[in-house]
């Protein structure tokens, strides 16, 4: 039954006399209420399977091409692959998490979201679980379609070390998202603008389509702050033939638990700044105004 | 039309009341060429103002300029990697084709984003729709806003390639000639393809703001942005040719810098082999290009007007939606 206490209280959350049981319910319910319409919605709307999965393999597709024009070593075929199959994630994380909230804001869901008594990281968290969906699948058929067009052979010998740096990255990844949906929020209209931002010259930094370890100091940095970065280089380690990689970066061991630590820190971050958020919306309730 | 029920466009609607005394039909229909060229101008300048006015200039600049010139630097470092620098005809070739290309995308999203921003962001396209002004011109004016961002992106990009990245560029060989026709239905044939993602994005939902990047990339795979067709299967290039930004990127490196390395010939590219000539000249350049836009123009106008009408009919135009 609903109970809520009738006394000043910081949250709806606060409000609601609830026991463990029922708010660990009601939050795994909203994590799947808010991935429900990500997965359904595509469902839905079918054109995306041609706009979201084909054409990006075409996309992929030139930048093969350019190393097949310069005649590079075969390995290098399949950096292009697994880059571009890692896009599609970093493509969601920004469109679909960094700019949800100001999305949800123009709306107008963001005030049913702070009024509701549940944790908002379940929402980002619901949000990220729905946009995997589709990220998964446009990935997927990149690396699989590119594997067999193009001929890459990968040679794994730790495929649960690769399983695990691979699911690292998701997590800082969307971790990451999570601290960006609320920098974004802050942000305002900006937002729309960081997320067209955050393309190319993250794929540059990250080095999608080399060795991030070509760019020296600036690739080092890319590897110590961008979860895409670090992921990568530790993937294509695990993936291809020692000696593929020329230029020194950590080792894939060493690089999984730098990712390790930025998903602890990312997800910390991301819970601090929404606590941020919630004293904002509600003291000064600027934050669900549209327009801004 | 024998009244106003079913009418579908503020047009017919007139039609339906005309004869009433108290009905000015202009307000529905507004005034032909002079409403059409206030609400381009309008659309332009509130396009502008959307695209530039949410930061300093400075960091404006910084936004126009990150796209095109980190695009450049990821195959300067492919080419790097792999040649090691030997290659600078190559390298010219790859800026000026990835330079081009952020313009190529800014066009083409420009009037697809122009829709998705106006229905579920601004909610402003039904009313947008009702108003006597032409959608299709109020929308080539917010896209006209992104062109010039782009174009300014692009240019400058190409002057980091030359200032910085070392591409030889000596303004006296410029074709003018070339390059100005070029360049116009060049973007002509842009804003055509702008024109179908946007007949596109009518009928779908909010998550279509990537369709535009989605089919740049694809069309960034046959047009020799960033390596000659010679390297694609002739199939592959026989689709390349058949688009005109093939062409325009040709047209454009052609005039910008005489004598450089041709996307569409060289030895053993399905060009030549039809043809029989190694590389198109600055002709042929113009003729196909104006051709194939001329096609493009055609089936972008007739599929604009059909996905309008079934989204008139279907409501589409105060359909939000979310995920």
């Amino acid at each position: 039954m609903t109970s809520y206490v009738y006394r000043p209280s910081a949250s709806p959350s606060a409000a609601a006399d609830w026991d463990r049981g029922r708010v660990l319910r009601t939050n795994i319910r909203a994590i799947l209420g808010r991935a429900y319409p990500r997965v359904i919605g595509s469902t839905r709307e079918k054109s995306w399977i041609f706009f979201e999965i084909a054409l990006p393999f075409l996309t992929t597709s030139a930048f093969v091409f350019v190393y097949r024009s310069l005649q590079a070593p075969p390995e290098y075929i399949g950096f292009v692959v697994l880059g571009g199959a890692m896009t599609a994630f970093w493509l969601n994380v920004m469109w679909m998490m960094a700019a949800q909230l100001y999305w949800e804001k123009d709306q107008g869901n963001l005030e049913l979201y702070f009024t509701a008594p549940i944790d908002l990281m379940s929402v980002l968290l619901g949000m990220a679980v729905g946009g995997l969906f589709a990220s998964l699948i446009r990935a997927a058929v990149v690396l699989g379609v590119g594997t067999a067009v193009y001929g890459v052979v990968f040679v794994v010998d730790q495929w649960l070390l690769l399983l695990a740096v691979f699911a690292l990255t998701l997590t800082a990844l969307y971790g990451l998202g999570m601290v960006l949906a609320s920098l974004f929020l802050l942000w305002g209209r900006e937002a729309w603008n960081l997320t067209q931002l955050f393309q190319e010259p993250i794929y540059f930094v990250s080095g999608l389509n080399f060795p991030v370890g070509r760019l020296g100091f600036l690739g080092a940095l890319a590897i110590a702050t961008i979860p895409l970065a670090v992921g990568l280089d530790a993937m294509r380690q695990l993936a291809f033939p020692p000696g593929s990689l020329p230029f020194g970066t950590p080792p894939p061991d060493v690089e999984a638990l730098i990712l390790v630590v930025m998903t602890a820190v990312f997800l910390y971050a991301a819970r601090v700044m929404i606590r941020f958020l919630e004293r904002l919306a509600r003291q000064e309730g600027r934050l669900i105004a549209r327009g801004r | 039309m024998s009244g106003v029920e079913g009418s579908s466009t503020p047009g017919k609607v007139a039609a339906g009341l005309r004869g009433r005394a108290d009905f000015d039909p202009a307000r529905a229909e507004g005034h032909g060429l002079a409403d059409s060229r206030r609400a381009f101008t309008t659309s332009v300048r509130l396009g502008w103002q959307i695209e530039s006015n949410w930061t300093d200039p400075l960091l404006f600049l910084i936004f126009l300029v990150a796209r095109p010139v980190a695009s450049a630097l990821i195959l300067i470092v492919m080419l790097e990697v792999i040649s090691g620098g030997a290659n600078r005809d190559l390298r010219a070739f790859v800026i000026t084709g990835s330079a081009l290309w952020s313009f190529v995308v800014a066009g083409m999203a420009g009037l697809a984003w122009s829709v998705l921003d106006d229905r579920e962001r601004y909610r402003t396209l039904k009313y947008l729709v009702v108003s006597p002004s032409t959608l299709v011109v109020m929308l080539l004016g917010r896209g006209t806003a992104r062109v010039a961002s782009g174009a300014m992106g692009a240019m400058i990009a190409i002057g980091v390639g030359i200032v910085f990245l070392g591409v030889p560029f000596d303004v006296t060989r410029v074709d003018w000639g070339l390059l100005v026709p070029v360049m116009v239905v060049g973007l002509a044939s842009i804003v055509a393809l702008g024109l179908l993602l946007a007949a596109t994005v009518l009928q779908s939902r909010q998550d279509s703001w990537s369709y535009p990047d989605a089919v740049a990339g694809a069309l960034f795979l046959v047009v020799g942005a960033i390596f000659p067709l010679t390297v694609l299967p002739g199939a592959l290039q026989a689709v390349g040719l058949l688009v005109p930004l093939t062409w325009w990127l040709e047209g454009v490196r052609q005039a910008l810098f005489p004598g450089a390395l041709s996307s569409i010939g060289g030895a053993g590219s399905f060009y030549a082999q039809v043809t029989g000539r190694l590389t198109p000249s600055g002709g042929e350049v113009i003729i196909v290009l104006l051709a194939t836009t001329a096609i493009v123009t055609l089936a972008a106008a007739t599929i604009y007007g059909v996905s309008e009408r079934r989204a008139r009919d279907r409501g589409l135009f105060d359909r939000t939606t979310g995920s």
